[in-house]
């Protein structure tokens, strides 16, 4: 029963406030990952608002085509006049959103199957990993591109796409967290006071090996948001949605003429996703303190 | 001075006259031209693919060619009459033309080409040649048309693009489909064929024995093939490459590319295709089944906006079912046609829409309706991007829907599955080619790809397709088809946006590259470079 005192960090209370304070001492020891915090929460504000400040549709043909920026409109129309800083702001929604809700998908499906094949082993390992291994085979843009193109480009299709090519990755990671957790002793212990194998799983190795998953998810938002751009700038994004990509896709055949229809999203694409990485950094920093320091 | 000194003056005048621009057209010189895709094979007997097009145009001739405002001119054929009731067509055929391999061109060789090869195996050949009966070849110079019924729309088709005459001798008793010309080409044009480096080029090298004297100017034509687009536009910047057509070099490039001294453009030899770009209902489908609700919609989109904003400033507002390219010959009018053209085109389409019976309710909204989008790249996007804002400030909610092509295709042509779609169609040189087939009742055909696909079709107008079909006196022909225009814009199965039009792009020093309507599936005989 000692072991189970092993889960706690040493030297810390199992008093709840205390924990986050120092949780987000170990975080903003990163300063970076302060700065990204800080993008990040511009972008999530951004969104939440823009409904407020741009109540029209961003599809709606605000003006004079090709306007150029910081005049009527702080960046500028595009080839049809939509007001671009409205397709960023609506945009936010749509990129944070897809980033999300893929992510979730993918760390819940990636988990589970990492963790039944680092859990069992044996042949469930086997097959596991091979279906895995056949995911992570095919290079993962070209693939969520089929996807999209077989399901019909739509929000749905494309949240589909992402989590299908973004789950191997967790699912090793989870494995490998479960392969060396389930041969310590109070995992033993838990087998041998007869605690039922889904309990194991939840209760017991689950909790000890969130922080890489979390510190991986975080980066999967990121990686989600630039797939989600890639493909709207391919055309491959809901017609009917406001995106990131898709503003970049719609201003590149002009940029020579308007380069602001495609800068200004591609800096919040780049913003965002940067953010998002520091971020993750940070977490990884604040997770794993014993890990930071031996780098330091 | 007499009267005979000024008559030889004059005479020796309009001599100069007409020698003058032919001195300074200079022979030599290897024109390089950029054709994308890479065509499968060069069989233009087999296929209308524009690549095959652009490439065998080169090689084979047809035994007309056409000239500006979709004239007839004499190619293979020297002259031609056609009898009073318009069944038979006799052609004088051009003594002393060779095939590329030396043999001689005869009656044979148009009776086997058009006979056993178009009329089986091209794509619309079926269609266009299947009024001929037979073609009798009573000498070796003459070759006889024998018509099931009057044609009118025939003769412009036995042009060496849509028709290309092949050699008798090197297709007797083969098939057509597998015959080995499909890959080295043997015709009687300017240029003939030398090599095909697949991936790279196709080199077609001056036929010395050309029947057109001292043509063609050129040594030489190379046809490139780069996949990549901005390679395309580098490669003509700096010169490695002289010609571009059909896209070649995209439309966003053409207007800094027309800036530079050493490049010019055209939107000239398209005629011949005369595609219009399209928005069509699907009128079995309420509410589109009312003709006053499609007329709201077109009325209600401006169509220079689309125009000048997504396509480039490319294009020419559509009036009706028929290309303005039809204007020299009559056929096209705008007299008593319906215009969309107003001042308020929202408030107008909006009280047509009321006129309709379709209240907005509590949230402002109509209908709601899914918009198919043509799956041909950025600018169709664009164009339904614009269409949804304009329907939106209609009342009607349009969701857009976009699909890979087969699914497309299949959805418009198979199923009939969609309300409203873009599409774009060539006109073809004659209306009966290219334009009833979106309209006559026995075009709706599930499964046949851009024909009609509407479902809309009215027995007036079927009537008036049948009699222009078989009316060989222009002028009746030309009311006939002026009365459709009225009918067809009047139900608006289809609304008319523009007339695309496409670049082609050449060097400054390249003259008479674009000859005619046909554009680039036309043979570089006049072509050449000025020094």
């Amino acid at each position: 029963m000692t072991d189970l005192t092993e889960q706690l960090p040493e030297g810390e209370a199992p008093n709840l406030r205390a924990r986050a304070l120092g949780f987000w001492r170990l975080f903003a020891r990163n300063r970076p990952a302060v700065l990204g915090l800080a993008i990040l929460i511009g972008v999530i504000v951004l969104a939440a608002i823009a409904p407020i400040i741009y109540p029209d549709n961003p599809f709606s043909l605000a003006g004079r085509p090709m306007s150029p920026p910081f005049g009527e409109w702080i960046f500028g129309t595009d080839t049809l006049g939509r007001d671009v800083m409205a397709g960023i702001a609506h945009g936010a929604r749509t990129s944070l959103m897809i980033g999300l809700v893929a992510t979730v998908v993918a760390v819940v499906f990636g988990t589970l199957m990492g963790a039944l094949a680092g859990y069992y082993g044996g042949w469930i390992d086997d097959l596991l990993m091979r279906i895995t291994e056949v995911f992570q085979t095919i290079p993962s843009f070209v693939f969520a591109i089929l996807l999209v193109a077989i399901m019909s480009p739509s929000i749905q299709s494309i949240i589909i796409a992402i989590a299908v090519v973004s789950w191997p990755a967790l699912a090793r990671l989870v494995r490998g967290e479960f392969l060396s957790m389930k041969n310590r002793e109070f995992v033993q212990a838990s087998v041998v006071m007869g605690v039922p194998d889904w309990k194991i799983i939840l209760i017991q190795i689950l909790p000890n090996c969130l922080s890489p998953v979390i510190v991986a998810g975080s980066l999967l938002v990121a990686t989600a948001i630039l797939i989600e751009s890639g493909l709207s700038f391919l055309g491959l994004g809901d017609p009917n949605v406001m995106s990131w990509g898709f503003q970049v896709g719609a201003g590149r055949t002009v940029l020579r003429r308007a380069w602001w229809i495609c800068t200004f999203p591609g800096v919040a694409i780049l913003l965002t996703v940067l953010a998002i990485n520091l971020v993750g950094e940070g977490l990884n920093d604040a997770l794993n303190p014993r890990l930071r320091e031996r780098k330091g | 001075m007499g009267r005979h000194s000024r008559i030889l003056a004059a005479i020796g005048l309009s001599l100069a006259l007409v020698t003058g621009p032919a001195l300074a057209q200079q022979s030599g010189g290897t024109l390089v031209q950029v054709t994308v895709p890479e065509p499968p094979n060069l069989a233009s007997y087999l296929s209308t693919s524009g690549p095959i097009g652009q490439v065998a145009a080169k090689v084979y001739e047809g035994l007309i060619d056409v000239g500006d405002g979709l004239t007839l001119k004499p190619s293979l054929a020297e002259s031609w009459t056609v009898s009073e009731d318009g069944k038979t067509i006799t052609f004088k055929l051009r003594e002393g033309v060779t095939w590329h391999d030396g043999k001689p061109f005869t009656s044979a060789d148009v009776q086997y080409g058009i006979m056993n090869v178009l009329r089986e195996v091209h794509p619309r050949g079926g269609a266009t040649l299947k009024v001929i009966e037979a073609v009798e070849t009573p000498d070796d110079y003459t070759a006889v048309f024998k018509l099931s019924e009057p044609a009118p729309y025939l003769m412009i088709s036995l042009n060496g693009y849509e028709s290309p005459i092949v050699a008798k001798h090197l297709f007797e008793g083969t098939d057509p489909r597998e015959n080995p010309t499909a890959n080295a080409p043997v015709g009687t044009g300017p240029f003939k064929f030398v090599e095909w480096q697949k991936g790279q080029f196709v080199r077609l090298d001056k036929n010395e024995n050309y029947w057109q004297e001292g043509k063609p100017y050129l040594d030489r034509v190379v046809v490139r093939f780069i996949a990549d687009a901005s390679t395309r536009t580098a490669a003509i910047e700096n010169g490695e490459v002289h010609f571009g057509a059909f896209g070649a070099i995209p439309n966003i490039d053409v207007p800094r590319l027309g800036e530079m001294p050493e490049i010019d453009v055209t939107t000239k030899g398209y005629e011949y295709v005369a595609p219009i770009m399209q928005l069509q209902f699907n009128v079995t489908k309420a509410p589109f089944d009312n003709p006053l609700v499609r007329k709201a919609i077109a009325t209600a989109l401006d169509r220079q906006f689309v125009i000048d904003n997504i396509w480039f400033g490319f294009g020419k507002p559509a009036t009706g079912p028929i290309h303005s390219a039809f204007e020299p010959s009559g056929i096209f009018t705008t007299d008593g046609v319906e215009s969309f053209e107003v001042d308020d085109r929202i408030a107008k389409a909006n009280a047509m829409l009321d006129e309709a019976g379709l209240p907005r309710d509590a949230d402002g909204i109509r209908f709601r309706m899914i918009h198919d989008l043509t799956p041909y790249g950025e600018e169709w996007r664009r164009f339904g991007e614009y269409v949804k804002q304009v329907l939106a400030e209609l009342g009607i909610a349009a969701e857009l829907r976009y699909e890979d092509v087969a699914t497309w295709l299949k959805r418009v042509y198979t199923d009939y599955d969609y309300e409203m779609s873009s599409n774009w169609l060539y006109g073809l040189p004659d209306p009966v080619l290219g334009v009833h087939r979106q309209y006559h009742s026995n075009q709706i055909r599930p499964g046949t790809v851009f024909v009609n696909g509407t479902k809309w079709s009215s027995p007036e107008t079927d009537a008036l397709m049948d009699a222009a079909s078989v009316e060989n006196d222009p002028k009746k022909r030309a009311e006939l088809y002026h009365d459709f225009q009225r009918q067809i814009v009047d139900a608006s199965p289809i609304i008319f946006m523009h007339e695309l039009e496409f670049t082609t792009v050449h060097s400054a020093n390249l003259k008479n590259a674009v000859m005619g309507p046909l554009g680039v599936y036309h043979s570089f005989a006049d072509a050449y470079f000025e020094q």
